[in-house]
């Protein structure tokens, strides 16, 4: 016990404010919402149990449900890939000896910090106004541009164009995890001759496959708690056509807009068991897929 | 709801540094009480300076205000119902009032009236609506109704003249149809905002066939015939060519935000709104723009009601309901406050208010109260209050519409899903 300690006080004290905020504020508010999720609750009178009802409207009744649902796994499904490309590829580009490298890499970090930001969703949806920024370069080029956010042919897809640009912090990963591979087994495959697709595919992948999978993981998490960039788009209620009805901003409308706390806990417990399903799912295919340097084998 | 924009943002912020500047130090007796609002940067300005005069006037009380859009207000307030911390004094709707009432998050006033609170001079008709089973419970502080503005410039430029081609107080939809067609092609501009996703005007529509919104049973009024019927005037209003495009009327569907709105952005040349909205909208745009009613059917029957724009109420947590009650009292009788209020809250409900504000009217002022003498006689009686979930009908109509106005879904299908889906909500609310 005393070793334990020894061993790990400097990580449990890098941990505490973080240990602290998560007793003080989190755990509450969070297994108040596992109740709340059996209760009728419209904030102004006591909740009312009312037992799985939330639960069995939501799967029976709920076309909005369905819909929030739809919405939300294209986006996961098409954003995450797009960006985990995109940053490795970037990252890629950085992990070469040029000048000023690091301010490379700062303002490609840029976007992400900024990425959450109620401000870049506002300047998000002035670059995509149908007189907008975007739709006057295209104009340039004699193409007359769509409404991309009225439009719900095109709105999904500027969030996730949104969510593509902020590839910051994978890519700093990505980079990081670049700089492990030791250059030796690039050497050694040089001198047989091997293809730059060769090289990549046979020991760049391999290698990072711990780091793609690490940055999957967070990534899809993220991207199933998405919210903000949708939320300002749509004006908060997944506008056009439902068609940017995250299920976080549906959440959010059955909460505040609806009054129904209740029904709004259930469905944040179905979030909650949705991304732990697909992050066990990952975790499951990684065996196949994901090798470790100290593994024996 | 609307959108959040750039604008109401800097106005909060504005406001919010007002606010700090006009502290002072409290008293050790002074009662603080808070007065909550949702508003524009107009609106904030005003009430802010109405708080310093209060507070000048009465060094024992210190109330502070608090504003936000009107998106943001309800879920800033059910936050604060739920933490038992509302502020002492909230503006409210006559749309949720009933619901806040029904629920004992506002409480009645019966016990102030004669003392800290004088509601001597306020007309009848307000006092009868905040007054839900005998009990009184809201301070009407302006009187309200639908008010459609033009941008008189453009309506000149295309040799349309009010009063011949043009009734404001009396067209058709058929005529609108022919008005803003004939302006999109003298000035490029649509001659109006297309309305197929708005609900207020809806409402007015519905009221116009003959129906109500609600049925005394609180289930839903119109019928499916209605709803296709008021697609099909849109429709047709559209297809003469005077509305902006489809995919922009829908990305203006449930904004509120004035800023946003296309006699403002010089997208349309006409515009659907409340009445009170005149002062915050012509503050926003050099055009002088004209009042007008909705637009009615051949059978002119009236479709759009007077009704209080807004009340004060008192909260079920104020800690001080004697100083709170007195500042709600000072806010529509003080005549120094009400002068600088103005009617950017509506018409004022007390006589002798009306009497104080009419020498010093601003012009644009005094074209509301125009509006207002004009439209009697012309407007329906006031309908029971809506049902909890009439928030929601409304937006699932304009998330419905949108689909018409995209050319996405038929008429009848989007007015049957919708009267369908209307009847479900309300049986669950």
């Amino acid at each position: 016990m005393q070793k334990f300690f020894a061993r790990n006080f400097a990580g449990y004290a890098f941990l505490t404010p973080w240990l602290i905020g998560f007793f003080l504020l989190s755990i509450g508010p969070i297994l108040a919402s596992f109740y709340l999720g059996f209760t009728k609750y419209n904030v102004v009178r006591p909740p009312q149990w009312i037992g799985l009802d939330n639960y069995a409207y939501m799967l029976q009744f709920d076309q909005r449900f369905w819909k929030a649902l739809q919405v939300t796994f294209t986006f996961v499904v098409v954003s995450v890939p797009l960006k985990l490309i995109f940053a490795l590829g970037v990252a890629m580009a950085l992990d070469k000896g040029i000048r000023a490298i690091g301010w490379y890499r700062a303002l490609f970090y840029l976007p992400s910090i900024l990425g959450g930001s109620i401000a870049v969703a506002i300047l998000w949806r002035q670059l995509f106004n149908y007189d907008g920024v975007i739709n006057s370069a295209l104009s340039l080029i004699g193409i007359d541009g769509p409404y991309w956010l009225s439009d719900p042919k095109f709105s999904l897809w500027t969030l996730v164009v949104l969510a593509v640009w902020q590839f910051g912090s994978p890519m700093l990963i990505f980079l990081a995890g670049l700089r492990a591979i030791p250059q030796e087994l690039y050497e050694a495959a040089e001198i047989d001759a091997a293809s730059p697709s060769k090289k990549f595919f046979a020991i760049t992948v391999p290698l990072l496959a711990p780091v793609i999978f690490f940055n999957l993981v967070l990534q899809m998490i993220e991207a199933f708690k998405s919210f903000s960039g949708a939320f300002i788009i749509s004006g908060g209620t997944g506008a056009p056509l439902d068609s940017l009805l995250f299920f976080t901003v549906y959440l959010y409308n059955e909460a505040f807009s609806f009054l129904r706390m209740g029904y709004a806990s259930a469905l944040a417990w179905v979030l909650l068991l949705i991304i732990a399903l697909f992050t066990a799912i990952a975790f499951w295919t990684s065996k196949y897929w994901v090798h470790y340097e100290n593994e024996r084998g | 709801m609307s959108r959040l924009s750039r604008r109401t943002f800097l106005g909060a912020s504005g406001s919010v540094l007002a606010l700090a500047a006009m502290g002072r130090p409290a008293f050790a007796q002074s009662a603080d009480i808070r007065h909550f609002w949702w508003g524009n940067p107009e609106r904030d300005k005003r009430t802010l300076a109405v708080i310093d005069i209060f507070n000048g006037k009465n060094p024992s009380i210190k109330v502070s205000g608090e504003t936000l859009g009107f998106a943001d207000y309800f879920t800033k307030l059910t936050t604060q119902i739920a933490g038992g911390n509302m502020p002492d004094v909230i503006q409210q709707g006559y749309g949720v009032l009933f619901e806040y009432i029904a629920n004992g998050a506002v409480v009645p006033l019966d016990e102030f009236v004669g003392k800290s609170l004088d509601i001597s001079k306020i007309d009848q008709s307000a006092i009868d609506a905040g007054t839900v089973d005998g009990k009184f419970y809201a301070l009407s502080i302006g009187a309200n109704s639908h008010m459609a503005v033009y941008n008189t410039r453009l309506f000149e430029e295309a040799g349309i003249k009010v009063g011949e081609d043009f009734d404001p107080y009396g067209y058709t939809y058929d005529q609108l149809a022919e008005i803003a067609a004939e302006v999109k092609k003298a000035t490029g501009v649509p001659g109006t905002d297309d309305n197929t996703a708005d609900y207020q005007n809806f409402s007015d529509f519905t009221v116009q066939k003959g129906a109500n919104l609600y049925n005394e049973d609180s289930s839903y009024g119109p019928t499916q015939e209605i709803v296709e019927e008021y697609f099909a005037t849109w429709e047709k209003i559209r297809n003469a060519g005077g509305t902006p495009a489809g995919a922009e009327s829908a990305g203006l569907s449930g904004v509120s935000d004035l800023a946003a709105q296309g006699v403002v952005t010089g997208k349309s040349a006409m515009t659907y709104l409340w009445s009170n909205q005149l002062v915050g909208i012509q503050g926003l745009m050099q055009d002088a723009l004209g009042c007008a009613m909705y637009p009615n059917t051949a059978e002119m029957r009236p479709g759009s009601v007077v009704q209080p724009s807004q009340f004060v109420c008192l909260t079920r947590d104020s800690k001080n309901p004697e100083a709170a009650t007195a500042y709600m009292s000072a806010f529509v009788n003080d005549l120094d406050m009400t002068k600088i209020l103005g009617l950017e809250r509506g018409i004022p409900s007390q006589s002798d208010v009306r009497a104080a504000l009419q020498p010093q009217l601003s012009e644009v002022e005094a074209r509301s109260v125009e509006f207002f003498d004009k439209i009697q006689g012309k407007t329906a009686a006031l309908t029971a209050p809506p049902p909890s979930g009439s928030g929601e009908v409304e937006q699932t109509f304009e998330r419905l519409a949108v689909g018409v106005l995209l050319g996405e879904r038929s008429i009848s299908e989007v007015a049957s899903d919708f009267v369908s889906q209307a009847q479900a909500i309300l049986r669950r609310a």
